[in-house]
């Protein structure tokens, strides 16, 4: 049986072996081909994305002039404790964080609310969608530029103001004073992208079955309980997902507060460090400075993003 | 979305007719604080200066001020750089968004459907970049620029971004889902690996390479930091910068301001409106569920 038998394997053995020879060929082909299909994207990546991240570290801790000729001097982390001790980057960090938290909670609270509302519209559902998306559309600096001038003394913002709380023919320096060019910055901001992250609500709330909110309904669930317990807790992973990427924008925010201070609004208040960043290559041409601040920016967008997963202990759900 | 709308049982309640009346209020007064500034920048577009700074605003212009734009795209010095500025927005706006859609689809072709040793490495790599923000890495892309000779020329403005880690990222997605049977019939036909992606897996990915490129188009026309730092002579300045500036010099003219910006608006507009499908189905692409 055996004497039999060997035959009978050996030619199993030896067609397994054709088939796997013939089958790594056809890998070792599709392999190469993978490679082919992502190398120019590598090439470039490497040159400018891998290699400037590396850059931006290591000039970082060096003392470097823009366009200058002296070779760029070891320094170690003096640029950090500099900006670390400097009242300008502190103003910088102030006016990023009290921006950011002043845009993206309301851009939170609103696009749910637009979100919601527009979800138990029967109709006009696309036609709200599409005008509160609308001015994500326009570029930044016309969004700015339009609001500069509805922000005017005599423009359209002081008009709707003084009417709304019957004040007629006050000024509120939404450009000159230093806490009102704070809220007018956010302002422009939200206009801008609540309608975004609205339609983010919407693709959220519309992935949340029917039949989990008419179970509710039969044991007797109003409409409000039915938000509060059904809704916003199956609706986590999508809000966590919009104050993250809310937060991240404001954090990087630069068009509105470089077209405000163009044109005409104090810098102090609003030179986020974005702002500051620019100055700093552009005007001092201190690119080691530069190089610090961006990996502090950097550094802070870790850690607001790791506090926010950590403050809503994200958990998956399933439906 | 439409299937999954709530349906209201029919209660004719006093009450919850109020609601549904708030509601409605709600959305239509937020609709209109959208759409006030559009209208302004439209109608001021056509108002002489004076008539655009008038206590109550007029929301309906006399007459068709047409001087604003003429302003507007002369410029101050007569030079109408507007011109060459928009013809630059095109171009670069163009130029990335062609490449990227195309490299972005070719790589994420090929990181999703060949098994390779280093795949997954190259994707956390790439995906890894999402997370730095371009403030980090432009100087020392500056710099390279410099380098390389490329400043103030359409090479300096583009080359950052031929091809984006997100694009790669959405492109591979999509492709996950790509038949192989398709492929493999191709390839038992004799089609050598390009062939297939040009000729099936290119014509096949239409939608997911739409919102790509308008996501692509939108940023590219939105972008200021980097053509600020990279275009130095107002001919290679593009739509954003032109309006930074004139803004900063002529803060005086708002009629020609809000033609300058009606101008860099309208072709965004007009793409919003005949592609609304992909600029909203854009919004969503992280959150990985369909619409």
């Amino acid at each position: 049986m055996g004497l039999r038998l060997i035959p009978v394997s050996l030619f199993q053995v030896k067609r397994d072996m054709r088939k796997r020879l013939f089958s790594r060929g056809i890998e070792h082909k599709k392999a190469r081909w993978g490679w082919i299909f992502i190398i120019p994207s590598l090439v470039f990546f490497s040159l400018f994305s891998f290699y400037p991240i590396l850059n931006a570290l290591y000039t970082s801790l060096f003392k470097k002039k823009l366009l200058s000729l002296a070779s760029p001097q070891f320094v170690g982390w003096d640029n950090y404790t500099y900006l670390l001790r400097s009242p300008d980057f502190w103003n910088s960090i102030r006016a990023t964080v009290v921006f950011t938290l002043g845009t993206f909670v309301p851009i939170l609270v609103f696009s749910l609310l637009f979100a919601l509302f527009i979800m138990s519209r029967k109709r006009f559902q696309k036609f709200f969608q599409m005008a509160y998306y609308s001015p994500a559309v326009l570029s930044s600096v016309v969004v700015a530029a339009i609001w500069l001038l509805m922000l005017d003394p005599r423009g359209l913002a002081n008009q709707w103001v003084n009417f709304l709380f019957d004040t007629p023919g006050i000024d509120h320096k939404w450009l000159a004073d230093s806490t009102m060019v704070q809220i007018s910055t956010m302002l422009v901001y939200f206009w801008k992208y609540v309608g975004y992250f609205t339609i983010i609500f919407l693709v959220g709330l519309g992935s949340i079955p029917n039949s989990i909110h008419e179970a509710a309904r039969i044991d007797g669930a109003n409409g409000w309980t039915d938000f509060w317990y059904i809704t916003l807790p199956l609706l986590k992973p999508t809000t966590v997902l919009v104050s993250i990427m809310s937060m991240l924008q404001c954090l990087k925010t630069f068009s509105t507060q470089y077209l405000f201070t163009q044109g005409g609004a104090p810098l102090e208040p609003i030179n986020v460090i974005t702002l500051n960043l620019y100055n700093t290559t552009i005007r001092d041409r201190s690119i080691g400075l530069a190089s610090a601040m961006s990996i502090i920016l950097f550094c802070m967008m870790l850690f607001f993003t790791w506090l926010q997963f950590k403050t809503f202990k994200s958990e998956e759900v399933d439906y | 979305m439409e299937a999954n709308r709530k349906r209201k049982k029919k209660r004719t309640s006093p009450q919850s007719f109020i609601i549904d009346l708030l509601i409605w209020a709600f959305l239509i007064v937020a609709a209109a604080y959208i759409f006030a500034p559009f209208v302004f920048m439209f109608t001021a577009s056509l108002m002489p200066a004076t008539d655009i700074m008038k206590m109550p605003y007029r929301w309906i212009p006399d007459g068709f001020y047409w001087q604003n734009y003429w302003h507007g795209i002369r410029g101050n010095d007569g030079s109408f750089v507007y011109l060459r500025n928009i013809f630059n927005s095109l171009i670069v706006a163009s130029t990335v968004t062609a490449t990227t859609a195309f490299l972005s689809a070719f790589t994420g072709f090929g990181l999703a459907k060949y098994k390779f040793r280093g795949r997954h490495i190259v994707f956390m790599m790439i995906l890894a970049t999402l997370m730095i923000p371009f403030e980090v890495i432009m100087i020392p892309l500056y710099l390279i620029i410099m380098k390389l000779g490329f400043q103030d020329s359409y090479l300096g403005l583009i080359s950052p971004f031929i091809v984006s880690a997100f694009g790669i990222f959405l492109m591979r997605q999509y492709y996950l889902s790509f038949p192989d049977a398709m492929l493999d019939a191709a390839r038992i036909d004799g089609a050598s690996e390009p062939m297939i992606f040009m000729r099936i897996v290119l014509p096949n990915s239409i939608p997911a390479i739409a919102t790509l490129a308008v996501l692509t188009f939108k940023s590219q026309w939105d972008n200021l930091l980097w053509p600020l730092l990279v275009a130095q002579t107002e001919e290679m300045k593009t739509i954003p910068l032109y309006i930074v500036r004139f803004t900063a010099e002529k803060h005086t003219d708002e009629g020609a301001m809000m033609a300058v910006a009606a101008i860099a608006s309208i072709p965004m507009l007009i793409l919003f409106l005949k592609l609304s499908k992909y600029f909203l189905g854009g919004a969503v692409v992280f959150t990985g569920k369909k619409g």
